[in-house]
């Protein structure tokens, strides 16, 4: 059993892409907490549409990937943080606007290009055993960044999310807390799309977090409840592609494998909570008033 | 009540006009606040109570007059002004514990990146003991009565040690023995000089908690002492036909 589980990691790829999931579970993992807290599971959704058209452009001029997700990423944050601070403008209609507007642009891009096919494939779903040394490098250094700006803004950030009025009331910048945990979330995003592709990589940062929720009810266990289960879900999703595709023929992708994961592993904890509610909320059996028979004595 | 004439007022509203957009809301506020004194902001719902705490807070624009905060200009005083929420204004299921939610009072003094100290959470506790949830510090704050909740809201605001506090509608439906805790607690803080604002729908509590009454209907109706301020005829003026008079000369504010 254990060689099941250890054996896929024999390869250089295989490790490289087992820490690239680490780094992505520990960022993903805290990153997501505060996204729930601040139910801002919508905006994720946007950034991670909005970095799509950056991906491509950047593909088509030669440029960065990297770069061009981080510019069309801040374009949408900062788009959101002007929209949102309106009135007139309804939140949840601006972030749907940009969704379709910033995913319609990125494949009008794809769409003019020539031989995209296999490279839209790795945009969308993202590659994650191609991943090499410069790639674990930028991921780390995106993790310590956002860690170290979370940790320093923690309990503001906690402040904005549980009393946004009183918050504000005591004078702190609520538009900066705004823009800084947004750009956060898109610097996360950032950094996991080319692992986990445009489409899957929400599933890092929001499904972690909500089964944590489920577990454990203060917010520093929560993050570390989230990363370990994102660390553990990577590590098994791993296994299961590989055992799957090279020993069984099933052609898992590796990414995909590794959120059906978290998908499963989320399902077991909300159905093995509602098991558990239901256990503790029945009532208990009223004592019996018959006397118990005296105990035979030696 | 602090008097004196080296002692600016807590408050002042001077000929104050509040609008979230163009139109304004409220119009025509004009009154003070000693240090150590109370005022109930009184008036129907959408009077323009809530948007007068949030102007004296500085987050709603003023379009007409002025309002000076301990001295100076609403956003300027945000430090050392408290708000106390209503409690079911907060999310019940935000994972945070009473002690948690006591220490965000102090936040402005523990200041940027730095996490709380010994004294902060000592001050924290004694906030807690100051309501009669001290033996509750280490539960979620999700899990209290609407009540106590509201005391832990109260206690927020005075590890703040604010020279100003601003309650909206803290007494809404809370039992009894919460109405005394937080009108022992008042008293306490206007003992050492902090002035208290609170809007209200509750005439009785007013009259326990409050010197001075502002009544509100998108204008200022009245502004004076509590006993001048609601008069039956003022009453009338402010709510119309929600306010019955009965026998005896008592108004009912029918809701």
């Amino acid at each position: 059993m254990w060689d099941l589980l250890v054996e896929p990691f024999s390869t250089d790829y295989m490790r490289r892409a087992l820490v690239e999931l680490v780094l992505l579970g520990v960022l993903g993992g805290v990153v997501g907490v505060y996204v729930l807290l601040r139910r801002l599971a919508f905006i994720t959704e946007v950034v991670q549409h909005a970095v799509f058209p950056g991906i491509a452009v950047a593909f088509v001029v030669g440029q960065s990937l990297l770069a061009g997700a981080l510019a069309s990423g801040a374009l949408a944050v900062a788009l959101l943080a002007v929209g949102s601070r309106r009135r007139q403008i309804d939140a949840d209609a601006l972030m749907a606007l940009l969704i379709a507007t910033f995913f319609a642009f990125g494949v009008v891009v794809v769409s003019r290009g020539t031989g995209f096919q296999s490279d839209l494939t790795a945009l969308l779903f993202g590659r994650i055993l191609s991943v090499d040394q410069r790639e674990l490098i930028d991921t780390a250094v995106v993790a310590v960044v956002c860690l170290l700006v979370l940790a320093a803004l923690h309990k503001e950030l906690v402040l904005r999310a549980f009393d946004p009025i009183g918050a504000e009331a005591a004078g702190y910048p609520i538009a900066a807390l705004d823009l800084v945990l947004n750009l956060v979330v898109m610097l996360t995003i950032v950094a996991a799309v080319r692992a986990l592709g445009t489409v899957l990589v929400v599933a890092f940062v929001v499904t972690p977090a909500a089964t944590a929720r489920l577990l454990v009810r203060r917010i520093g266990p929560m993050m570390v409840v989230a990363v370990a289960f994102a660390g553990l879900c990577g590590w098994l999703g791993l296994v299961v592609s590989y055992q799957g595709s090279v020993h069984h023929g099933w052609r898992l992708a590796s990414g995909a494998t590794v959120v059906m994961c978290l998908t499963v592993g989320f399902v077991l904890v909300a159905a093995g909570r509602a098991v558990v509610h239901v256990v503790r909320s029945r009532p208990v059996a009223a004592p019996s008033r018959e006397p118990r028979p005296a105990a035979a004595r030696p | 009540m602090t008097h004196s004439r080296f002692v600016t007022p807590a408050l002042v509203l001077d000929n104050v006009a509040a609008a979230y957009d163009r139109d304004p809301v409220l119009e025509g506020v004009s009154g003070s606040v000693e240090r150590g004194g109370s005022l109930a902001l009184i008036g129907p719902n959408g009077a323009g109570k809530s948007t007068l705490i949030k102007a004296i807070l500085g987050l709603v624009p003023i379009v007409g007059g002025r309002i000076e905060v301990l001295g100076t200009t609403p956003s300027q005083a945000r430090g050392d002004v408290a708000y106390v929420p209503q409690a079911e204004a907060l999310d019940h299921e935000f994972p945070v514990d009473v002690l948690q939610v006591v220490l965000m009072g102090r936040y402005r003094r523990i200041g940027w990146v730095w996490r709380p100290n010994r004294a902060h959470k000592a001050a924290a506790l004694e906030a807690l003991d100051e309501v009669g949830l001290a033996h509750r510090a280490h539960d979620r704050f999700g899990v209290l009565s609407g009540g106590q909740r509201q005391r832990v809201l109260l206690a927020r605001a005075v590890a703040q040690e604010a020279g100003l506090l601003l309650l909206d509608e803290p007494f809404n439906g809370v039992d009894a023995t919460t109405t005394d805790s937080l009108l022992a607690v008042l008293e306490g803080l206007r003992a050492k000089g902090v002035a208290v604002v609170m809007s209200t729908h509750d005439l009785s509590v007013a009259h326990l908690a409050c010197d001075a009454a502002c009544l509100l209907n998108h204008h200022q109706v009245a502004f004076g002492p509590i006993a001048e301020a609601l008069s039956a005829d003022r009453l009338k003026a402010t709510y119309g036909s929600s306010a019955l008079l009965l026998e005896g000369g008592t108004t009912l504010i029918a809701r």
